[in-house]
C-alpha cells in the first residue's frame, strides 16, 4: 500500500508547477501593462513640459517685439495671466538689471543669449524651484522668472500625486524634484528619460517608477493557483475513481479464474480419489466373474473377489463423503442481515456494466424503489451476478434490436422478490426440469454450476430461486428472500 | 533361480494403493498369469529379477517415484521386459511422454479385464519370443567365433552362394581343402544343412569379420 503522501505528492509538484507558471505569468502581463501606462503618462509629463518652455521663449519673443516705454504695465500683467510666472524684468541701454543681487548673473546669461542669437536658460537657481530665461533683443532685453512648482497645474499632470513615481528636471547637475515618491529600493524599477528638445531649456525629464512586491497581483495569482488546484483535484479523484473501478473489475475476473481452479483442482483429486476404488471394484468383480465362469467355479475366490468389490464402493463413497463435506458452505444462513435489494442490484449492475455496453442493453428496473431483505450480501451478489450475466449471455445471441433486459422489485407477503427477465432464445422445454442440476448445461464449454449454485445459495437463505413464467420469448428467473422486519 | 523359474513368465505390479493391486493380482490370476506385487517403486527396483520373463505394469501415479521415473531407471539398466503404465488421469501430454520413454502399452483406470489381459497375454508371448531369438542368436555367434580365419573366408562365399570348386578357385585353394574347410565349419556351427547355415549365419558373415 502506497502512502496516500506519496502518492499525491506527483499532483502537488504538478499544482505547485502549474501555479507558478501562472502567477509568474500573470505577473509578468501586469508588471508590462504597469510599464506601459508609466510610460505613456511620462511621455505626456514630456509634452506638457516641452509644450511649458516654448511658451516662455514666445512670450519673451513677444516681450521684446512689442517693447514700447509703456509695456512696464503688459510685463506686470503676465504673472497674472500665468500664474508661473513669478517676475518679468526688462533693460534697456546701458542700464543695469534691476534686480541687483542677480544683475551679474543675468548679465551673463544676456551675453549668451546675444551671442546664441536666441534665449537662455539661467539653472542656477533650480534646486529652489526657480528659473530664468533670458532673451537679448534691442531695444530692451526681457528675463522672466519661472516658478517650476506651478509650472503644470495639477489639473493636467498625468500622474496620481501619491503615485510610488519619481519625477524631476536635471541640467548640469542642478536638479528640481518635480514628484518624490519611488525613492524605496527592491521591487522592479521604470526609468523614462528625455531631454527637452527647446534649446533655451534643455532640461533631462527623468522618471522613475518603483512597483513593489505589494503591487502585483496576489489575489489573481491566488486565484489562478486555486482554479489549477480544483482542477488537479478533480482529475485525481477522477483517475483514483477509475483505478478503483478497474481493481474491482480485476478482482471480479480473478474471482472467476480462481473458482474455476479451484474447480478444476477439485475435479482432478476426486477424479484421482474415486478412480483408485473403481479400479479395484471393476477388477475385483470381473475377476469374480471369471472365477464363476470357470468349470468348476472358484467359489471361495470369486466370494473373496466380491467382498473386496464391496469395500471398495464404501471406500468410494467415504471419499464423495468427504469431498461434500469440504466444500459444504458452513453455514450461509447464518450470516444474513438486511440488504436493500435495489441498491445490490444497482452494484451488480455497475459490475456488469462493461458487458452490458458491448451488447448495447440498458435494463429496464421496475417496482419499488426499496425493498430490504434478509440475506448474506455476498452470495446476493452472487445470484443477482450469476442471473444478469446468464442473460446477457443469452442476450448476446439475438439480434441487436431485440435485445431486452427486465429486472422486477416486489415485496410479496413476507418475500421480497427479484425478477430476471431477457429477451434472449430462451429455455428449451425439455431442458427446462432440468437447469438446477449440477453439471447440467447447455451453453458450450459451461461448468453447469452457476444455476445449482445460485439455489443452494438461496435456499441456505431461506429464500429460493425459480424459473419464472415468462409471458414472451426468453427466460425469466425469479428470486425471492424472506422481508427484513421494519427497523 | 533355476532355469525353469526364469522362463515361466511373472507379471510384475507396481501400484501404491493395496486394493488396487489386490484386485488386478486377482483378476491377473484367472488368466493362469503368475503375478508378483509390489507396494513401493523403490523395493520393486531393487527386488525383481531382470533376467526374468513376463511384463511389468506400472500405476504412473505414485508417492516418492513415479510411474514414469521408474520406466527410465528400468530402460536405464536395459531391462527388456514390456513395460504397461497405468493412470487415473491420462492427458495426451503424459500418454506421449510414456510412449517417449518405452512403454509399451498405456491404459486408463480403471481398465478394462479384457483390454488388460490381452495387452498382458500378447506382451508376455513378444517378451517369450524375443527372449528365444535373442538365446539363438548368442549361441550362432558363440559357435561362430570359434571359427578360424580361412573358414570365416570359406563360409561368407559359401553364403554368397559359391560352389566348393569356386571356392577353391576364388581363394587359390585346391577343392579338397575347401571341401575339408566346409565339411569343419559345418561341424561347429552344428548346421545340419546348408539352408540352416546361411538363416543363422548370414547376418553375422555381413556384419563383419570380428564378432
Amino acid at each position: 500500500m502506497i502512502r496516500p503522501s506519496r502518492r499525491f505528492l506527483p499532483w502537488l509538484l504538478g499544482w505547485l508547477a502549474l501555479s507558478l507558471a501562472s502567477a509568474a505569468w500573470i505577473g509578468a502581463a501586469e508588471l508590462d501593462r504597469l510599464r506601459q501606462s508609466f510610460e505613456a503618462d511620462a511621455r505626456i509629463v514630456h509634452r506638457l513640459l516641452s509644450l511649458r518652455a516654448v511658451e516662455h521663449e514666445a512670450i519673451l519673443a513677444t516681450l521684446a517685439l512689442l517693447d514700447a516705454p509703456d509695456s512696464v504695465d503688459a510685463a506686470q500683467r503676465l504673472p497674472s495671466i500665468y500664474p508661473r510666472i513669478v517676475s518679468v524684468l526688462r533693460r534697456q541701454g546701458e542700464a543695469a538689471w534691476p534686480d541687483p543681487a542677480r544683475s551679474v548673473e543675468l548679465a551673463e546669461a544676456e551675453a549668451a543669449s546675444r551671442r546664441a542669437g536666441r534665449a537662455w536658460g539661467l539653472v542656477s537657481e533650480l534646486a529652489h524651484g526657480r528659473l530664468w530665461v533670458v532673451l537679448a533683443a534691442e531695444p530692451a532685453s526681457h528675463a522672466l522668472q519661472i516658478d517650476l512648482p506651478s509650472l503644470v497645474p495639477a489639473a493636467e499632470w498625468p500622474f496620481a500625486a501619491d503615485a510610488p513615481l519619481r519625477v524631476e528636471l536635471a541640467h548640469g547637475g542642478r536638479r528640481w524634484i518635480i514628484q518624490p515618491g519611488a525613492s524605496a529600493d527592491g521591487g522592479w524599477r521604470f526609468g523614462f528619460d528625455k531631454v527637452l528638445t527647446v534649446r533655451s531649456q534643455p532640461f533631462d525629464v527623468v522618471a522613475e517608477r518603483r512597483v513593489g512586491a505589494g503591487e502585483l497581483p496576489w489575489l489573481r495569482m491566488a486565484a489562478g493557483a486555486l482554479a489549477f488546484a480544483m482542477v488537479l483535484v478533480g482529475a485525481a479523484s477522477l483517475r483514483q475513481q477509475r483505478i478503483a473501478r478497474r481493481r474491482a473489475e480485476d478482482l471480479l475476473r480473478l474471482g472467476q479464474v480462481g473458482r474455476l481452479n479451484a474447480l478444476g483442482e477439485l475435479a482432478a483429486g476426486m477424479a484421482h480419489e474415486l478412480n483408485q476404488p473403481l479400479t479395484a471394484i471393476l477388477a475385483n468383480a470381473r475377476a469374480a466373474d471369471r472365477m464363476l465362469r470357470d468349470e468348476p467355479p472358484e467359489l471361495d475366490d470369486a466370494r473373496l473377489a466380491m467382498k473386496a468389490a464391496s469395500e471398495q464402493a464404501r471406500r468410494a463413497a467415504d471419499v464423495l463423503a468427504r469431498m461434500r463435506r469440504a466444500v459444504e458452505r458452513p453455514d450461509a444462513g447464518a450470516a444474513t442481515r438486511a440488504v436493500d435489494l435495489r441498491a445490490a442490484v444497482g452494484a451488480v449492475l455497475h459490475l456488469v456494466e462493461p458487458e452490458l455496453r458491448r451488447l448495447r442493453v440498458s435494463p429496464r428496473i421496475e417496482g419499488q424503489t426499496a425493498v430490504a431483505v434478509m440475506a448474506e450480501p455476498v452470495a446476493l451478489e452472487q445470484i443477482v451476478h450469476n442471473l444478469l450475466l446468464n442473460a446477457l449471455h443469452a442476450l448476446g445471441r439475438v439480434p441487436e434490436a431485440e435485445r431486452r433486459l427486465s429486472l422486477g422489485l416486489v415485496a410479496d407477503g413476507d418475500h421480497g422478490r427479484l425478477t430476471v427477465a431477457d429477451s434472449g432464445p430462451g429455455i428449451p422445454a425439455a431442458a427446462r426440469g432440468r437447469i438446477f442440476e449440477p453439471f447440467f448445461t447447455t451453453r458450450e464449454g459451461g461448468l453447469g454450476l452457476g444455476l445449482s449454485l445460485c439455489e443452494t445459495l438461496a435456499t441456505a437463505m431461506d429464500g429460493a430461486l425459480e424459473l419464472a413464467p415468462n409471458g414472451g420469448r426468453g427466460a425469466a428467473f425469479s428470486l425471492s428472500l424472506p422481508l427484513a422486519p421494519p427497523p | 533361480m533355476n532355469e525353469d523359474c526364469r522362463l515361466s513368465p511373472v507379471i510384475h505390479l507396481v501400484d501404491d494403493d493395496e486394493a488396487v493391486r489386490g484386485g488386478l493380482a486377482m483378476l491377473i490370476g484367472t488368466v493362469g498369469l503368475r503375478v508378483q506385487t509390489w507396494a513401493r517403486p523403490e523395493d520393486f527396483l531393487t527386488g525383481f529379477d531382470p533376467d526374468g520373463v513376463g511384463a511389468l505394469v506400472l500405476d504412473v501415479r505414485m508417492p516418492g517415484t513415479s510411474g514414469l521415473a521408474v520406466l527410465d531407471a528400468l530402460k536405464a539398466r536395459g531391462v527388456d521386459q514390456p513395460v504397461i503404465m497405468l493412470t487415473g488421469h491420462g492427458t495426451v501430454e503424459l500418454c506421449r511422454r510414456a510412449f517417449k520413454a518405452g512403454a509399451a502399452e498405456f491404459l486408463e483406470k480403471p481398465v478394462d479385464d479384457d483390454l488388460l489381459l490381452d495387452t498382458l497375454q500378447k506382451a508376455v508371448r513378444q517378451h517369450v519370443r524375443s527372449r528365444e531369438r535373442n538365446r539363438a542368436d548368442r549361441l550362432a555367434r558363440e559357435r561362430f567365433a570359434q571359427l578360424s580365419e580361412r573358414e570365416r573366408e570359406v563360409l561368407g562365399l559359401i553364403v554368397e552362394g559359391l560352389t566348393n570348386k569356386e571356392v577353391a578357385r576364388a581363394l587359390g585353394l585346391s577343392p579338397r581343402t575347401v571341401e575339408t574347410h566346409r565339411a569343419n565349419l559345418f561341424a561347429k556351427l552344428e548346421a545340419g544343412s546348408l539352408a540352416q547355415l546361411i538363416r543363422q549365419f548370414a547376418e553375422l558373415v555381413e556384419d563383419g569379420d570380428a564378432p
